[in-house]
């Protein structure tokens, strides 16, 4: 059994778990952009929601499949074909061997799941099967996949046919409203954010992703002591630009560190794309450990091995 | 200043920061938490020491509650002594291909610029940036250098880069903004360690001429 890659689109990766506890030696996060659609997907094929997936960004992709087998789809908007006929997301879907799944190009998210239900073969390496391309380890060889790779996958089939609850389907769009929390460096008596409006720019990538719009200034512009950052941090340079970090951030950082989006929603960051718009709902720590646990208890109706 | 009286801020919804200053203290801190409890991540910074707790678990007063308990718990002269580890190195040619003009620019020759560097007592600052790069203080400010106008897009493992006061070790192949000067013959990543960087925040380090130079 086997899947063959016919055309990767922009950036096509093999995601796990995240790869943690090695910050202080410098290593990410690394792990899925989106893991709520990762692990919805996994759901699908019936696998552990960390289990190996295709991260495919953007699309257009196509993949031909050599055996039966069932796949199922997650994450941003697109259309799925399969020998020309449209096949929904958020369902497990057989294939025959030989069919071919063309992705169309995502309308609305940046990030596209894959999941299959027999294993999709990874490097482990640091705890974590996850690619990591800066470094090249993880994943398929450390690197993204390439036209014409041929990943030997274990034959499996005869799963139920099952969809994910419509309640679990993350609304993917042009426009987000991300909750955060007071970073480190927010200057005291800053208010006016919670109303601003900024825009992911084309500096996009697993890394992180550079966003547009008006930040507020900080009293002592110059180079402060190197930190910890983590996914979820909003950095601002002294040109007033903002970074956010994604899994593949680095661990360090010496820019002022403006906030930090809560836990609970930075999963929706992995389908941020350019030209989305991005509001920054700023929250208390109370309020943040109530959206972690409200989000989490309706995660775990329908993935009781799944945590933000 | 007693341990436990640190301050302690949030890092976001699921980190702290224990504000330590830039000393060795930042280790000891680390070492402490990093043996008594199950913190997710013990983060050292050029003045900090960042931990992420699990908000699964408790809250973010919870966690910083825990962690003064255990900075009050050890406090007291830390009985650890740094590891002292000596790298072998080669300087200049194609592995070390800023140092010429490093030399010529300071207008020492290349092997003054290195007797500097094998007499500098370094010390491990921290870690980051990409996988196992390693922030050397203690470099004397004479060595005047900048980073490079056109970073490379890839360093071998094993660079040793130089900014002014600063040494950087790559430990793996990888992009790089730092002017190489040299390359250390031992290994600094082993994948098969459950930690496989061998430099932590702490070590002190010398690197000395290989050899077999």
């Amino acid at each position: 059994m086997s899947l063959r890659v016919l055309d990767p689109g922009i950036q096509c990766t093999v995601q796990a778990a995240a790869r943690d506890g090695l910050r202080h030696a410098g290593v990410p996060a690394c792990g899925p952009a989106d893991p709520v659609s990762m692990a919805l997907a996994n759901r699908l094929v019936g696998k552990p929601v960390a289990a190996p997936c295709l991260e495919i960004t953007f699309g257009p992709a196509c993949f031909r499949f050599e055996s039966r087998t069932q796949i199922a789809l997650t994450g941003a908007r697109a259309t799925a074909r399969v020998g020309g006929v449209e096949r929904p997301f958020h369902t497990t879907i057989s294939l025959k061997a030989g069919d071919m799944l063309e992705l169309g190009p995502a309308s609305a998210g940046a990030r596209i799941y894959l999941a299959v239900s027999g294993d999709l073969p990874a490097d482990p390496f640091l705890g974590s099967a996850s690619t990591y391309l800066p470094a090249g380890f993880g994943g398929h060889e450390g690197r993204a996949l390439r036209k014409g790779d041929h990943l030997r996958i274990a034959s499996m089939d005869g799963l139920p046919q099952l969809e994910t609850p419509h309640a679990l389907r993350l609304p993917v769009s042009a426009s987000y409203a991300l909750r955060a929390v007071e970073g480190p460096d927010w200057p005291p008596g800053t208010h006016r954010l919670t109303n601003a409006v900024y825009r992911v720019t084309p500096r996009l990538s697993r890394m992180g992703a550079e966003i547009d719009g008006d930040f507020p200034s900080f009293p002592d512009a110059g180079p402060k002591p190197s930190a910890a950052v983590f996914p979820g941090t909003l950095q601002v340079t002294p040109q007033g630009r903002g970074f956010l970090l994604l899994p593949d951030g680095q661990t360090t950082g010496g820019y002022r560190h403006l906030l930090q989006v809560i836990r609970a929603d930075r999963h929706l960051m992995g389908q941020l794309r350019p030209g989305d718009s991005l509001r920054f709902l700023m929250c208390t720590q109370d309020q943040a450990e109530a959206a972690l646990r409200a989000k989490q208890v309706l995660l775990e109706t329908w993935m009781p091995d799944f945590r933000l | 200043m007693r341990q436990g009286a640190y301050h302690i801020i949030p890092c976001g919804d699921d980190a702290l920061r224990i504000l330590c200053g830039d000393g060795d203290i930042r280790y000891q801190i680390a070492r402490q938490l990093g043996s008594c409890d199950a913190w997710p991540e013990i983060i050292p910074g050029k003045s900090d020491l960042t931990v992420a707790f699990d908000p699964h678990m408790e809250t973010m007063d919870a966690a910083i509650d825990r962690v003064r308990e255990a900075l009050l718990a050890g406090v007291g002269v830390s009985t650890h002594i740094p590891r002292r580890i000596e790298l072998e190195a080669r300087f200049g040619g194609g592995e070390g291909p800023d140092l010429a003009a490093m030399a010529e620019r300071l207008g020492e020759s290349e092997t003054r610029v290195i007797e500097a560097i094998e007499a500098s007592q370094l010390h491990v600052d921290m870690l980051g940036f990409t996988p196992g790069f390693a922030y050397l203080a203690g470099l004397g400010p004479a060595l005047i250098s900048e980073r490079l106008r056109h970073p490379r897009a890839r360093v071998a493992a094993g660079s040793i880069g130089l900014i002014t006061g600063q040494i950087g070790l790559y430990a793996l192949d990888g992009p790089g903004g730092w002017p190489i000067i040299g390359r250390v013959t031992t290994s600094l990543f082993n994948r098969l360690d459950a930690d496989p960087f061998l430099l932590r925040p702490g070590d002190e380090v010398v690197i000395l001429r290989s050899a077999a130079a």
